[in-house]
């Protein structure tokens, strides 16, 4: 081949190059880029909220940046958007808005999310004011007054107290304004002007909406936390929460993706969300926080979690198929004996509080309340009424969540030793005062109430659980307690 | 103006005009006329070009296995014609091997590995296996479930070798587990150890043609017995494969750019775990029967084909005239080949 033909061949094959670089460029020019930390997107109608808000609330906007809302161009109007004839709409600089975004309007975008909330447990946390927390709230800690027309002022201890975490019942002011005893407030149950339950950014924090955040612990613990539910508390206790904090600083840069599924993403120390609301190889994730729960645990006697339910004909998940799916999240790690095991100890526990404490302990409580020994209208004017309290809304839980989250140390010393030293110390002494006090009034009927009352506490307390109390422990447990007493003596030499 | 400037760049510079100019048209024989006598050339081209885009990979890679796998998807998704990058570098590499093996090919069944090129033929093995190990080395870095699970395969591959396969394993891996270390030492591999050896060896391997000669073919023809100058004949020649191997990859690129397997998780062993086509022989092999055994086996088979040309030697002196070399030869082809085949087939099913 001559040379001129040779330099004509690297010619052609250079402008081939060349001409495939332009396809190349082209190719360049029309991809849509997956950005791994884009610009925010600042549509149109969200420009002139962004640039405002930017100089009079920096942070919030910030927060917007960090978004993955701001990556696709999810900005201001698109959650704070109202319709016309909206209680709680305004006007701001031109734009009819709302400053609460329910979870009604979360669900324009997020629809599975809101119906699984909204059927949960926690969208009926505002519902409290006929509970004993909110007398304790409204009345025996704070006070509410009412005004000619029968409305309601608001107990402080209950605004800033029980409602941040239960939800407030919004109200819109004549003017417009929302009511400032019901908001600011983002508690789990919060009753919305729209007529939706909750509120989203009670776990999921504006304006960032990071999955990171919303999955660590502290996030429940906003709430879950403190004497009569420590489950934050129990959490850090036990070898999942020990494990976290262990793994912690390798987990947050990856606990922001969409899947966080125990066993492939990560292979220990899962918090709160991963057991209750995840997704695992077989289930998908769930906003229903008690749809993996089998027993209650929060009222003095426990059952099983859709046992309300049934009695009421309600049709629910049954607590055997929610305790199935626990034991699925449970299996991305532990064996089936294993898991099976824990199962029968944790039963074990609950049971044995409610048969031990809770049942008698109400029992006899409801008892003298509605035999008349102390006053059955007036809650909490009897030391007992806050000695049953405390054993069962404190101590009583303390030693079943600490069971139900691998907490020894409260399932014993913060609950089991609590709830018993309770019993026998404060509850039965009380009792017996209370059972004397109607033996010596000389009213006939409250006499006779004394001795009905003595008599169900004598057979409580001579039952087989509790007659070691009045030392009538059987022989066989007693030398068997002999026996172990001078095995422990003989081990620390001190006989 | 340009002369003032010529003879100012000479004055300070002085350097032998005649002897560069002597260097650079060396006559070369006929028969390299023929494309395939260019198939050495093709590599080095290839890994020029391999040096240039591998460069500008590591401005942007990340080498820690919590961030490697991110860098690798910004260098794909975000970065400006990061993809058309990553993707010459991916074809380019394939190119490169096919060109080292075609090549090697060529060598052995044109006889051009006989004396006295022996040593040339064991450096050019040599330069084989480190473009393999980049290679290895270099789809490691993606820190993809094939990066982790082929590592920790081979790491158990050399974790069988008799005697000092746990030493060499924990080398490999740099302890005990495949993990940030192990990335570490395949980065510093990839980027630093395995172009310095390639670049010291291709200089020897460059040496030793131009002071041994390019070997002449047994049996040419008259015409190919003439010579031709290296510049501008054979220059042009390469030229146009270099702007044909640039469009080619180019079009590969276009055609098959490169994508993301999904992320390395330690937790989660792919149904499959493949290497890259090029290890598929030995993966065969691998499955055919024990760790040890493979090991031990390819050892041999490796020692045979590098130190072929004295075995090739001794053979010849015995029997003259022996073509047994061209029956070994296919054999071997048919061995690699039907084993690559033979995996490939399995993956796809």
């Amino acid at each position: 081949m001559s040379l001129n033909a040779k330099q004509w061949i690297v010619a052609i094959l250079a402008l081939l190059f060349l001409s495939a670089l332009l396809i190349v460029a082209w190719v360049e020019g029309g991809r849509a880029r997956v950005v791994t930390h884009p610009e925010s997107i600042v549509s149109s109608q969200n420009k002139d909220c962004v640039s405002c808000h930017e100089v009079k609330t920096p942070g919030i906007v910030g927060q917007w940046h960090e978004s993955k809302h701001s990556e696709s161009g999810i900005g201001c109007m698109e959650c704070h958007q109202a319709e016309e004839g909206e209680i709680d709409a305004f006007n701001h600089e031109g734009k009819l808005i709302a400053t609460i975004v329910s979870p009604k309007d979360c669900s324009r975008c997020h629809e599975r999310e809101f119906k699984e909330y909204q059927a949960s447990h926690h969208a009926e946390g505002g519902k409290i004011l006929g509970s004993l927390d909110n007398v304790l709230a409204e009345v025996v800690e704070g006070h509410v007054s009412f005004d000619a027309m029968g409305n309601k002022s608001s107990s402080p201890a209950a605004v800033s107290g029980c409602l941040q975490c239960h939800g407030s019942e919004v109200k819109v002011l004549e003017d417009g304004k929302l009511d400032p005893a019901t908001w600011p407030n983002t508690g789990i149950g919060r009753i919305n002007p729209d007529g939706s339950k909750g509120s989203c950014s009670a776990c999921h924090m504006r304006h960032d909406f990071d999955l990171a955040q919303s999955r660590m612990p502290e996030n429940c613990g906003r709430c879950h936390l403190g004497p009569d539910h420590p489950q934050l508390e129990v959490y850090t206790e036990s070898k999942h929460g020990i494990a976290f904090a262990a793994n912690r600083e390798r987990y947050v840069p990856l606990m922001s993706a969409k899947e966080w599924v125990p066993g492939i993403d990560y292979e220990q120390g899962p918090t709160c969300s991963s057991c209750h609301m995840s997704a695992t190889r077989n289930l998908p994730v769930t906003h229903d926080v008690g749809a993996r729960i089998s027993w209650t645990l929060r009222p003095p006697v426990s059952e099983k979690i859709d046992a309300a339910a049934k009695k009421m004909g309600k049709d629910v998940k049954p607590w055997e198929d929610r305790r199935s799916d626990m034991k699925d999240v449970c299996l991305s790690c532990h064996s089936p004996n294993w898991v099976d095991n824990w199962y029968i100890q944790f039963d074990n526990l609950v049971n044995l509080y409610n048969d031990k404490f809770g049942k008698p302990a109400t029992l006899l409580y409801k008892s003298v309340r509605s035999k008349g020994l102390i006053t059955n209208e007036i809650n909490f004017d009897d030391a007992i009424e806050f000695t049953y309290f405390f054993l069962w809304h404190h101590e009583g839980r303390r030693a079943r969540h600490g069971a139900a989250m691998m907490g020894p140390d409260y399932t014993q010393w913060h609950g089991m030793f609590e709830v018993a030293h309770r019993f026998y110390m404060e509850f039965v002494p009380e009792l017996k005062e209370i059972i004397e006090a109607g033996v010596k009034s000389g009213d006939p009927k409250l006499v006779k109430s004394a001795h009905e009352v003595e008599k169900q506490l004598d057979e409580v307390l001579n039952s087989e659980m509790h007659r070691w109390f009045l030392g009538k422990m059987d022989d066989k447990a007693k030398a068997a307690r002999d026996k172990a007493r001078k095995e422990f003596k003989k081990r620390y030499a001190r006989e | 103006m340009l002369t003032q400037a010529w003879s100012w760049f000479r004055t300070r510079v002085p350097f032998d005009e005649e002897l560069l100019r002597h260097l650079s048209a060396e006559p070369v024989s006929g028969h390299l006329k023929r494309w395939w006598w260019c198939l050495g050339g093709t590599p080095l081209y290839l890994f020029m070009l391999q040096l240039l885009t591998g460069i500008i990979l590591t401005f942007y890679y990340v080498p820690n296995p919590e961030q490697a796998y991110e860098s690798v998807q910004r260098i794909t998704m975000d970065l400006p014609f990061g993809w058309y990058l990553r993707s010459f570098h991916k074809w380019s590499s394939n190119l490169m091997i096919l060109a080292v093996v075609l090549h090697m090919m060529r060598v052995f069944f044109t006889g051009a590995y006989r004396a006295p090129r022996e040593m040339n033929w064991i450096i050019g093995f040599m330069l084989f296996g480190i473009t393999l190990l980049f290679g290895f080395t270099g789809y490691s870095l993606l820190w993809e479930q094939l990066s982790y699970w082929g590592i920790t395969v081979a790491a158990n591959i050399l974790a069988a070798t008799p005697l000092i396969g746990d030493v060499l394993a924990n080398f490999l891996r740099g302890g005990t587990e495949v993990n940030g270390n192990t990335l570490t030492r395949f980065f510093v591999f990839h980027i630093g150890v395995l172009p310095t050896l390639m670049i010291a060896l291709l200089i020897c391997h460059v040496y030793l043609i131009r002071s041994l000669g390019v070997s002449q073919l047994e049996g040419d023809r008259p015409s190919d017995t003439k010579t031709f100058p290296f510049f501008p004949d054979h220059f042009l020649t390469e030229l146009s494969i270099g702007a044909f191997l640039m469009f080619l990859i180019t079009c590969l690129a276009l055609i098959f750019p490169v994508g993301m397997g999904d992320q390395a998780n330690p937790l989660i062993t792919p149904e499959h775990i493949k290497p890259e086509w090029y290890f598929f022989w030995a993966f065969r092999w691998l499955k055919l029967m024990t760790d040890t055994n493979a090991v031990i086996t390819q050892g041999i088979f490796i020692a045979f084909i590098m130190f072929w040309p004295f075995i090739d030697g001794v053979i010849r002196r015995r029997w003259k005239n022996s073509e047994i070399s061209m029956f070994i030869g296919i054999l071997v082809v048919l061995y690699l080949l039907g084993l690559t085949v033979w995996e490939t087939v399995y993956l796809m099913h």
